[in-house]
């Protein structure tokens, strides 16, 4: 199927359907402003080896996030990505333990991602729960079951093959990072290239346009839910194997963090415009201002505050931008 | 290790649906004690190793004065909107005992002081809870279990060296006082530099990135101090992957998984901050007193400083360690 101009849409769908490259320059520009200040104030920031430490960082949040982008774009929400990782990272680690088989837990993650993320699109799709609603009961069923699981237990010591998905280098560069390279590349295409990545823009811009149109919506969405199930459990790997344990609290945290990489990426909490390669830079710009908080000596009392400032700016420069754009 | 995760789950599916089974049968039994007294015993999170000892000890020194327990966990890690409505919901339940800790001292105390003024008896437990008329306080000294361990440090280093504190969370009584006792042994040493203090909040991950960051700012860290186990063993792992796990690091609680990584090397020393004695030593003070005998105000647990000369004790799985008595802590009542 060939990608159709859709008459149902507004004039302004072209812009909206490709991730505005000013959004784009924007965050670029911000990334750069932080980079320029430190590397002035602190001389320990643009050495490579805390470069590869931020985008090491950055890295994992931007993995939970990546798979909720592509949801929150087609006009749905992905509240059990953090208790989604927090289960396939307790239910891995527990196969690598029991098999020793590196490949068991990287089969389990995956498909306890996969399949939570099915069970989201099902309730979503078949059963017409509302996606908040549905995700966020999935949200306390996977934490129920971890905590069951694990009965206050923690699982710890894997064998190196298996560190290496999180600690390991390849080419001098941590392994996390090409993880994320290479889900941001593919989320890229995907999102910008194929057919199917221009369905899911049009769906969460105007469903009832994209159902006209005769894109199997339905399908779509568990689709679309089933990959951010599997990229929750691609970041439980990274996260086991990088912290070498895995405990029921692990996920808990990440939820807001990724929620908001996504928002600072660009993309509209309101579908139909926005992208991954956004979210990588709002999950470097995040973990950028902890960082440059470290560097710069400012006390952690601090950093909630700092951290919202900084994107409640981005936010309005975001607004300027697109309005000057407009004119 | 495989089949004591397998033993593990296996023994919690059949400890639930002993727990489901007993609570239906409490449900049915209309006087609440037809079967020994209820306790209720308050825990701040599913997610740490420390409170999963806690619970094994008041476990079993219920079990063998013959009380039930009613565990209260909330879902999320040290909630306090959850603690408070348990806490609330015990209130109506009125167990015949209730062991409390608190996860924030200051908001929680009028509604503790409500529930002893409505006759429900309470034993203060792990941390303190303000002032009010509890039965008895069991813990230990956070205070000087952070200046044993920093000062255990320091020796380790002769004197003199850079170091960053880990704290756990600002503001919680734990991390405070464990805080203050890191501060008093630092004043004693004055060729210790303090390069940095940051919060971890008893956590892994945020150990693990704290720990990277601290790393890229200093280039010379000889000691680590953190206020927990967890936040020990992320910092760890941060300073083995940047070829750096010469760093000694020390840390307070001795989870099993911690205590190996003094035997391994990973951690020089914990201070014991031991959940499971706590828990055996506060059930039975609160049952002997419920049941009319006079009981001492106060049983302080000293916590010894794992190392790896003496670590195997601490590697016991709670589940087949034995309960020490009160009166071995407390010299006459």
């Amino acid at each position: 199927m060939t990608t159709m101009v859709n008459p149902a849409l507004p004039s302004r769908s072209a812009q909206q359907l490709a991730p505005g490259t000013l959004a784009i320059l924007v965050r670029l520009g911000l990334i750069a402003a932080i980079a320029v200040m430190l590397a002035v104030v602190s001389p320990g920031f643009v050495a490579a080896d805390n470069l590869l430490n931020i985008l090491r960082q950055a890295s994992l949040l931007f993995l939970v996030a990546s798979g909720l982008t592509l949801v929150i774009i087609g006009g749905g929400l992905d509240l059990s990505v953090g208790a989604n990782l927090t289960l396939c990272a307790c239910l891995s680690a527990a196969a690598i333990k029991s098999t020793g088989q590196p490949v068991a837990g990287v089969v389990v993650a995956l498909g306890c991602g996969a399949l939570v993320g099915l069970t989201n699109g099902v309730l979503i799709n078949r059963l017409k729960i509302p996606a908040f609603l549905a995700t966020f009961g999935m949200l306390w069923v996977a934490q129920g079951i971890a905590y069951w699981f694990m009965a206050g237990q923690v699982v710890y010591g894997f064998p190196p093959a298996f560190r290496f998905f999180g600690g390991g280098f390849w080419l001098g560069i941590p392994v996390p990072i090409w993880v994320m390279s290479m889900v941001g590349a593919c989320g890229l295409v995907f999102m910008s290239r194929t057919t199917m990545g221009r369905e899911v823009y049009l769906m969460g811009a105007n469903e009832a346009a994209a159902v006209l149109s005769g894109i199997p919506v339905g399908r779509r969405r568990v689709l679309l839910y089933v990959v951010s199930g599997l990229m929750a459990g691609l970041a439980a790997l990274i996260y086991v194997a990088r912290l070498n344990a895995a405990e029921p609290g692990i996920g808990e945290p990440l939820l807001l963090p990724a929620i908001a990489a996504v928002l600072v990426g660009g993309t509209s909490l309101f579908g139909g415009s926005g992208g991954v390669f956004g979210t990588l830079l709002g999950a470097i710009i995040l973990t950028l201002i902890v960082n440059a908080l470290n560097l710069l000596n400012v006390s952690a009392t601090w950093h909630p505050f700092v951290t919202g400032a900084i994107v409640l700016v981005a936010m309005l420069a975001d607004a300027a931008v697109n309005r000057g754009a407009r004119k | 290790m495989t089949i004591r995760t397998a033993q593990n789950t296996v023994k919690n599916a059949g400890r639930s649906l002993a727990a489901i089974g007993a609570a239906v049968c409490w449900l049915a039994a209309s006087p609440a004690f037809a079967d020994g007294e209820v306790i209720a015993a308050f825990t701040k999170n599913q997610v740490d190793p420390h409170f999963e000892g806690v619970r094994a000890g008041v476990e079993q020194v219920a079990k063998k004065m013959g009380a039930t327990v009613r565990q209260y966990v909330p879902t999320k890690p040290n909630n306090i909107t959850e603690g408070m409505s348990q806490l609330e919901d015990v209130g109506v339940t009125k167990p015949n005992l209730v062991l409390f800790m608190p996860i924030d001292p200051k908001a929680q105390l009028p509604t503790i002081k409500r529930l002893i003024e409505a006759g429900t008896p309470v034993v203060n437990y792990n941390d303190k809870a303000g002032d009010a008329p509890y039965l008895a306080f069991v813990g230990e000294d956070d205070y000087k279990l952070g200046y044993d361990i920093a000062k255990t440090l320091f020796d380790h280093l002769g004197g003199k060296g850079n170091v960053v504190i880990l704290e756990g969370i600002k503001g919680s009584n734990t991390g405070d006082e464990r805080k203050r006792g890191f501060d008093a042994a630092l004043k004693e040493y004055p060729n210790i530099k303090l390069l940095a203090s940051q919060p971890a909040n008893f956590q892994r991950l945020l150990g693990l990135q704290v720990m990277e960051n601290l790393i890229q700012q200093f280039s010379t860290i000889d000691g680590v101090i953190a206020a927990a186990d967890a936040s020990a063993l992320g910092a760890a792992e941060a300073l083995k992957s940047a070829g750096r796990g010469n760093v000694a690091v020390v840390s307070i609680n001795g989870v099993p998984e911690a205590v190996e990584a003094v035997k391994n090397g990973g951690l020089l020393a914990i201070a014991e901050f031991n959940g499971f004695k706590i828990g055996c030593v506060a059930t039975e003070i609160g049952l002997k007193a419920i049941r009319g005998e006079t009981v001492p105000k106060q049983v302080v647990i000293p916590g010894a400083i794992i190392t790896k000369a003496n670590h195997a004790e601490w590697l016991v799985p709670y589940q087949r360690r034995t309960c020490p008595t009160a009166a071995s802590y407390v010299a006459k009542w």
